[in-house]
């Protein structure tokens, strides 16, 4: 790295900004830009003091760092702090259309949430799906992903067809990169509805809980096996993956994983799973008490340290697999490593500061209203709505991105604000979640010193930095980030 | 602390020695494993009460507290030292534009980015059989395409 | 049967603990007490009633800790925060100017 413009010398030469974490002998420490070293006490402490000589064999690698205050290169570390914050440039880029609030399925984690099959008013018009397509191209960001959910999305499939049509005929128009994801269980699915997804370039995503009676046990499916159906249709898009055409390029398909206290101890049997149907990420994903899932905590919830635990052992089982030969990363850790190892922004809206509340992702419920997040939504649904920022018949897209709620998301979620936060080695990385605060603390600032969900990142950081330790693990983590 | 069971620890703080702002923070950063009160004593002594939530018990977590105090007080001295510098660092960095890519412009005719786009989607093709038959041999999936990776198609750049 | 509702009261000291932290504490615990706030003998008078069951004395004074500690913070970081959501809001909302 090239040293420029270097700063006055200061004496003594400590570290310009710096974030620390003591783990016995050793110390992790990182800084804005997104760099990290780990360092022994006693050569932290030289750094803190301002004392690393130049001869000291650690000084060249934190110089170069940004964590020495006479060796700052400016314009280096500032496109660094940049290309890890590069979402503060753009405006939402997730859009989470509900076409329905209608599912066939009755989910532990969020059985009262979705309506029944039969039941009215519960889906999004057509007319509605489109506007809600022309709202999600006035986004100022370049590049936007269209996201259907539900419910079921495919109960509603004269919307779901409309808003791919609309946003395909609209991106040209706009001048805009639209990427279009479908979210289902795939119960519904026909050979004709995965023909125009996989035409029209709509990537499919779907739940895979692990094996047949975890899965089952989670994802009740009155009409049926879920699992099985689940598996039917990965094999039928991964076929179509496999035997690529020309005119549409189709995409690999993937799997989401919610992790329930059913899930617990099963980590092995879960990624065996996932490698056997020929998926290559895994995404786990730790449940929220908010919205339905709040109702049920106590038979499904679980605490950070459980679901550390959990954690740790799929990752180390992963990483076994890896050794092995097997294809197979973790979603979480593949994106917090490209913080980490690249300082880039993998997109990840949920861990970012601010959050992506509204700045980076809008869900569009059923009727039309806006959310700052899928989440909000949720809370919207329990008859609170404080996190409803407009609704895309009645408001503009600049009125909604200045909205009170989309204002009080960006200022509670920003790390500079967060006592525990601002001062907690992860911050280059990580993000709060004001909804979470909001649901379980009873404030969108939240309180982090007793704050689960903060418990659970700081168990997956912990994680990864302890890996990113191990020469062995460093090599396969840094290969998972940026694939 | 009245209405209150008495609390387990007690620590008290030297004012002198760490300013009270630094003993909030310690204090709250304690918070996760205790209920903390702060009272002061005369005026140069704050005394701490931690009355333990979980399993910790009380003089551990008051020895945390006493590490926190010293390791906020290195904050507070680095921060004093750079507050302006780390200012002017993110300023700098957020008010300097990113290069953007260019827009969708590749100087081909439509006919001749059909054909480009078919050539790719062939060749991807046959790369992806290779890769399928060989998978075992590409744990990490370095012979996937740039297209597989990311998945999202990128304007080509004119020359 | 039906929990009976307590009333508990402290003191607070407002070098420690400002009255805005603590108001601020209060609107966080409004659904779990009914919590006053006013200047009393020694310092700070805080009362709480009609306390939802499990309500605690000692949790509300965390909360009030935590907010504190984020007013200290803000007279610290109020610039760094200020330019990030400056900068958040208008790239959001499509402008163009600088943070």
């Amino acid at each position: 790295m090239a040293q420029k413009n270097p700063a006055k010398r200061t004496s003594p030469a400590g570290p310009p900004q710096l974030l620390w974490r003591r783990e016995g002998a050793d110390c992790l420490v990182t800084n804005d830009f997104g760099h990290y070293a780990w360092l022994k006490c006693k050569d932290f402490n030289l750094l803190a003091a301002g004392s690393l000589g130049e001869k000291h064999p650690k000084y060249a690698e934190l110089a170069d760092k940004g964590f020495v205050r006479d060796r700052l290169d400016f314009e280096g570390l500032a496109a660094k702090w940049r290309s890890k914050n590069a979402y503060l440039g753009t405006g939402p880029g997730l859009h989470i259309l509900v076409l329905t609030l209608r599912c066939n399925h009755k989910c532990l984690y969020c059985q009262s949430a979705a309506a029944g099959v039969g039941a009215r008013n519960a889906d999004m018009s057509v007319e509605t799906a489109r506007k809600s397509v022309d709202f999600a191209l006035q986004s100022s960001n370049p590049a936007i992903t269209i996201e259907f959910q539900g419910g079921e999305p495919l109960l509603n499939w004269e919307a779901l067809k409309a808003a791919v049509l609309r946003a395909r005929a609209g991106a040209k128009k706009a001048g805009k990169q639209v990427s279009l994801a479908l979210v289902s269980n795939f119960s519904l699915m026909t050979e004709e509805k995965a023909s125009f997804l996989v035409e029209n370039e709509v990537s499919v995503c779907t739940s895979l809980d692990g094996p047949a009676d975890l899965h089952n046990r989670n994802r009740l499916f009155s009409g049926g096996n879920s699992h099985a159906a689940t598996i039917k249709w990965l094999k039928y898009f991964q076929e179509r993956y496999k035997h690529q055409v020309p005119g549409y390029r189709t995409f690999k398909p993937s799997a989401l994983l919610t992790v329930s206290r059913y899930s617990l101890g099963r980590h092995k049997e879960i990624i065996d799973e996932y490698v056997k149907h020929g998926l290559e990420d895994i995404f786990i994903r730790p449940l929220a008490p908010i919205g339905y899932a709040k109702k049920c905590w106590g038979q499904i919830g679980y605490g950070a340290a459980e679901f550390t635990k959990f954690y740790l052992a799929s990752l180390d089982y992963i990483h076994k697999l890896n050794r092995n030969g097997t294809v197979i990363r973790e979603k979480m850790a593949a994106m917090m490593l490209e913080k980490i190892v690249n300082s880039r922004d993998p997109g990840y809206v949920d861990a970012r500061c601010p959050c992506g509340a509204a700045i980076g992702q809008i869900a569009y419920n059923y009727n039309g209203d806006l959310y700052t997040c899928d989440e909000g939504r949720m809370v919207g649904w329990e008859g609170d709505d404080t996190f409803r920022i407009g609704n895309v018949r009645a408001d503009s897209y600049r009125k909604v991105m200045a909205s009170a709620a989309t204002r009080a998301c960006v200022l509670s979620s920003n790390l500079e604000s967060q006592p525990d936060c601002a001062r907690c080695v992860y911050k280059p990385y990580c993000g709060v979640c004001p909804v979470y605060n909001y649901e379980v603390q009873g404030s969108l600032w939240g309180d982090m010193a007793a704050n689960d969900r903060c418990g659970l990142f700081k168990g997956i950081f912990g994680a990864l930095f302890a890996l990113l330790k191990k020469p062995g693990g460093e090599a396969i983590l840094k290969k998972w980030a940026g694939k | 602390m009245k209405n209150q069971p008495r609390a387990n620890t007690e620590v008290a703080v030297n004012l002198k020695k760490y300013s009270l702002e630094t003993v909030r923070y310690a204090a709250h950063a304690a918070s996760a494993a205790a209920r903390v009160f702060i009272k002061l004593k005369g005026p140069a002594t704050a005394v701490v009460e931690f009355s333990p939530t979980g399993k910790l018990p009380g003089p551990k977590i008051a020895a945390a507290f006493r590490a926190e105090l010293d390791d906020e007080t290195l904050r507070a001295k680095i921060w004093a030292a750079n507050s302006e510098l780390r200012d002017f660092m993110i300023l700098k960095a957020l008010s300097t534009e990113p290069a953007r890519a260019q827009q969708d412009d590749s100087g081909l005719t439509p006919e001749q980015e059909k054909e480009l786009d078919d050539l790719i989607a062939q060749v991807e093709s046959e790369i992806k059989q290779e890769a399928a038959a060989g998978a075992s041999a590409d744990p990490l999936g370095i012979t996937k395409t740039w297209e597989d990776k990311y998945g999202a198609k990128k304007p080509r750049k004119k020359n | 049967m039906k929990e009976e509702k307590k009333e508990f009261s402290l003191t607070a000291d407002p070098r420690v603990y400002s009255a805005e932290a603590l108001r601020l504490a209060a609107f966080v615990f409004s659904d779990r007490a009914e919590v006053c706030v006013k200047p009393g003998k020694g310092g700070l008078a805080v009362s709480f009633a009609s306390a939802a069951p499990g309500f605690h004395p000692g949790d509300f004074m965390n909360e009030a800790l935590n907010q504190q500690c984020r007013l200290d913070l803000a007279k610290k970081n109020s610039k760094a925060a200020g330019m990030i959501a400056t900068k958040a809001l208008l790239s959001a909302a499509g402008e163009k100017k600088k943070a």
